[in-house]
């Protein structure tokens, strides 16, 4: 039983750093319609970017912003170069995933012979152990539910309460809609890739300090678990990532302890065809995977 | 040794066209954005590697687990590998083509391919793992022996036979009644529902018929090389392939063809040049600036090329009327 | 296929819709519609933008299923059946967009439409030319027909996507036709069409329906309206207002003050 306990603690980390991601991921689709299958990649790239400023003696809480700024500026300019041209070519939804798939694969492997194949890891990235009942979790993991707490509360509260945030709300909706309103949709844009891209690069520094090491190869695993975060909570809701988020985390850490540690992603990917098969839309249904064919 | 180099070139390039021509089918000309696509190939492969290998118990072969074994003569593997991939592809399109949007769709076969490798790589006795299986049995090995140079010949010309058997039956699915249905519903589905056209049924006969054919491929292939590993089928082998179309030419096998010579084929000996020529660079630079090179190939051709080096052609019927004529 | 099932039931209406909902994220889009469509009639459904006629006619067509209602077609219900089956059955829908193959020629956009060809399945395709020439030959004859007498002959090599609007129009008309429809249901046919074309269009409907097809068209241009339909609906906000002949929604002064403002 101490077991299951235990899984849920680290199951609140997990959920952590999955949510972080998660939105992100999710408001990308949701605002610029863009399924962004680099985003794993974007993600690695800025926790090496922290294990270098980690390397150069800098705390990883301070490498976490210049994680967090790489992944802004990465993702805006990836945006600028090559997603919203072609997005303005006309390209269809399919055609922008292949290029996102392609892009993808260019980011690791310009990479890899910066950075290496073996897996890295940050100093002194665990902190102290405490306990709690069953619950054992360090310092820096409790560091991290609690960045992650803030990081969603700042986006409800942008999302909520600024004007920023009602425009992207808007764009999301009905973008061209929102361009004859006076929205300066390009603007919009511009902005929601560089907080996305933040959260992006955040949550890649916090789920490299979350695992004993990491290398390149992990890109596409981190990737899975998102898009099942994504999916299961409703494509394009920030608030459905969240609660995705939730779910996946816990599932994914009880399965760890009922069955193996390795099958972690395959358990999400199970969650996400189940999510696929029986509701596509997701729990908080908006367009979504409905949508009308093609 | 150059005849060995020679008969590596010729079945690399056969496997490889036909697997374009699979992928054509699903991808060129209906539109079916197969992820995934790989994973038919292993399937195959592995299906008829199990078929045609004595059982993990028997003599020099017990260091691997494996199930199966039941040392099927050719061209049972082969065809079992073949029937393999088509089987795959019942309960991934079931799961999959349905109603989700074609991004969804690709989303989750891409997905199936990453979590299939995770999959077969931790699961240690069901086919050997990460190890993979080795010492496949070549085909008809006991009455040729495989380490002659007239073999290596035998298994090109085998090749070259399922090349043209292949061309042959895809290129009577393309150019049919039944290819223009698949096309129709490519160019806009909404459309071919309203004119009758099940786009449900459609997609799921092109996904088992492009299994098939991928099953196969990897039949062929395994028969040469005697070995098979998740190394051998990571995901990214499906971009290679999707950037062989995207280059050679969508909706048309000529551009299959040529895709397949072009890219996977063509950066195979580029990549073997290199690697001879530059002995500077630490290991691993040249494969990953080849997957560099891929994906700038495929987002060239998308913004300026989308169509490939041959387009698909005008199906023009017999007895039409002159062109430009009023 | 269309069967050869003469009229239905319920008088010399082929296709009914009976308190037809189409409810959709809390908009009620369409709500409780029941209409008649009389046989070998051309009827016109007219109304204000939003009214909710284009989603009606995508609900008879299958495109979208009904939240609520029943559809009748030739007797039969076919609320719950797929899109792709109406349309074999003899229930066939256009578009407002065009929405021509754009790849596929011209003769080919037609070739594609017609069922009945032996080749058109994997077992057919693989058993290769010889085995479905025979009916290609007899369907290219019968698109070389149409295009003929749609004017189109000279284009039939011509990809559908380099056409006019017009000409797409006429493509996906005789798209349609190929299909020996007992029903047509057009939406908004004659939009962004040029006016010589649309004089074209109204002509070839009229011969269509002497010929027997039931129209029911989406249509805005109520001069159209009024020299082409035999009757017409008028919805606003989802629900049927009136309907009737043009004369008399006239001296309907509600409807008139709703819509008919021409």
């Amino acid at each position: 039983m101490s077991l299951y306990v235990a899984a849920f603690g680290f199951g609140l980390v997990s959920m952590s750093v999955i949510a972080i991601a998660a939105v992100g991921f999710t408001m990308q689709f949701g605002i610029t319609n863009m399924i962004n299958l680099a985003y794993g990649e974007v993600m690695i790239s800025s926790a090496y970017v922290a294990y270098y400023l980690n390397r150069a003696g800098i705390s990883i809480w301070i490498g976490m912003i210049g994680g967090a700024l790489f992944g802004a500026v990465f993702s805006f300019l990836l945006n600028r170069i090559l997603y919203a041209p072609f997005q303005r070519k006309g390209t269809a939804p399919i055609g922008m995933v292949i290029v996102s798939l392609a892009v993808s694969l260019m980011i690791a492997n310009l990479l890899l012979p910066i950075v290496g194949y073996y897996n890295v890891s940050y100093q002194n990235s665990t902190g102290d152990v405490l306990r709690a009942g069953s619950i054992v979790l360090t310092t820096y993991q409790i560091g991290i539910i609690g960045v992650a707490i803030v990081l969603m509360l700042l986006v409800h509260s942008l999302l909520r309460y600024t004007r920023l945030g009602k425009a992207m709300r808007a764009t999301a909706a009905n973008p061209t809609l929102a361009r004859n309103c006076g929205i300066p949709t390009q603007r919009v844009i511009d902005a929601v890739w560089l907080i996305t891209g933040a959260l992006c690069g955040m949550a890649g520094v916090v789920a490299a300090m979350n695992s004993d090491s990491f290398a390149i190869a992990n890109g596409a695993a981190f990737l899975i678990t998102i898009l099942a975060a994504a999916v299961l909570g409703g494509a394009g809701q920030p608030y459905g990532a969240m609660i995705g988020a939730v779910l996946i985390g816990l599932i994914t850490e009880f399965s760890a302890a009922a069955w193996s540690p390795q099958y972690k992603e395959v358990v999400a990917f199970g969650i996400l065809v189940l999510v696929m098969v029986l509701r596509p839309q997701g729990l908080l249904a908006k367009r979504g995977a409905m949508a009308a064919a093609g | 040794m150059n005849s060995f180099y020679a008969a590596n070139l010729l079945v690399y390039a056969g496997v490889d066209i036909i697997a374009c021509l699979a992928l054509n089918l699903q991808f060129g000309v209906s539109g079916i954005v197969n992820f995934s696509f790989i994973v038919f190939q292993a399937v195959g492969a592995y299906t008829a590697a199990v078929l045609s290998m004595p059982p993990d118990t028997a003599f020099g072969y017990d260091f691997q687990f494996y199930f199966g074994g039941y040392h099927l003569a050719f061209p049972l593997p082969w065809i079992g590998g073949a029937i393999a991939g088509g089987l795959l592809a019942i309960p991934v399109g079931f799961v999959v083509l349905r109603k989700l949007r074609s991004d969804y769709q690709a989303i989750a076969l891409l997905v199936l391919s990453v979590i299939a490798n995770t999959v077969i790589t931790n699961a240690d006795k069901f086919l050997n793992g990460a190890a993979g299986l080795a010492l496949v049995p070549a085909p008809l090995s006991d009455q040729f022996d495989p380490n002659s140079n007239g073999y290596q010949f035998f298994y090109v010309g085998l090749t070259a036979v399922c090349v043209v058997v292949v061309l042959v039956l895809s290129s009577r699915l393309v150019d049919s009644p039944y290819g223009r249905s698949l096309r129709a519903m490519r160019e806009r589905e909404a459309a071919a529902i309203a004119i009758g056209k099940n786009p449900v049924q459609l997609k799921m006969t092109v996904f088992i018929v492009g299994g098939v054919i991928a099953g196969l491929s990897g039949a062929v292939l395994v028969g040469f090389i005697q070995f098979w590993a998740p190394s051998v089928w990571l995901y990214p082998e499906t971009i290679i392939l999707f950037a062989a179309i995207i280059v050679g030419g969508r909706g048309n096998n000529v551009g299959a063809i040529l895709g397949a010579l072009l890219v996977p084929v063509g950066f195979e000996e580029v990549t073997r040049l290199l690697t001879n020529a530059s002995i500077g660079l630490p290991p691993g630079v040249i494969p990953a600036m080849e997957w560099v090179a891929i994906g700038l190939l495929i987002i060239g051709f998308l913004w300026f090329r989308p169509d490939g080096v041959r387009p698909e052609q005008r199906h023009v019927f017999e007895d039409a009327p002159m062109l430009g004529d009023e | 296929m269309g069967a050869a099932g003469g009229t239905s039931a319920a008088g010399n209406s082929i296709l009914s819709a009976r308190e037809v909902h189409r409810h959709f994220e809390g908009l009620r889009a369409v709500d409780g519609v029941s209409i008649e469509v009389p046989l070998k009639q051309i009827t016109g459904l007219i109304g204000p933008n939003g009214a909710g006629k284009s989603t009606f006619l995508a609900v008879l067509a299958g495109t979208l299923p009904a939240t609520a209602g029943t559809i009748v077609f030739d007797g039969d219900d076919i609320t719950r059946l797929p899109a792709y089956q109406r349309a074999r059955r003899g229930l066939v829908r256009t578009f407002q967009l065009p929405s021509e193959f754009a790849r596929l020629t011209v003769l080919e956009n037609l070739l594609v439409a017609a069922p009945h060809n032996r080749g058109d399945s994997v077992f057919g395709a693989l058993m290769g030319k010889r085995y479905w020439m025979e009916d290609e030959r007899r369907l290219v004859g019968e698109a070389r027909a149409l295009l003929k007498r749609f004017g189109m002959s000279a284009k039939e090599s011509d990809y559908a996507g380099t056409m006019s609007g017009g000409q797409k129009r006429l493509i996906e008309i005789m798209r349609a036709l190929m299909l020996h429809p007992r029903v047509l249901l057009l939406d908004e046919p004659m939009s962004g069409v040029h006016p010589k074309i649309v004089e074209e269009i109204q002509h070839y409907l009229e011969t269509l329906r002497g010929e027997g097809l039931t129209i029911l068209m989406v249509e805005h241009e109520l001069h159209m309206v009024e020299r082409l339909c035999d009757t017409v609906v008028v919805m606003a906000q989802g629900k049927v207002i009136g309907s009737g002949t043009m004369a008399t929604l006239r001296k309907q002064p509600e409807i008139v003050d709703a819509y008919l403002v021409g």
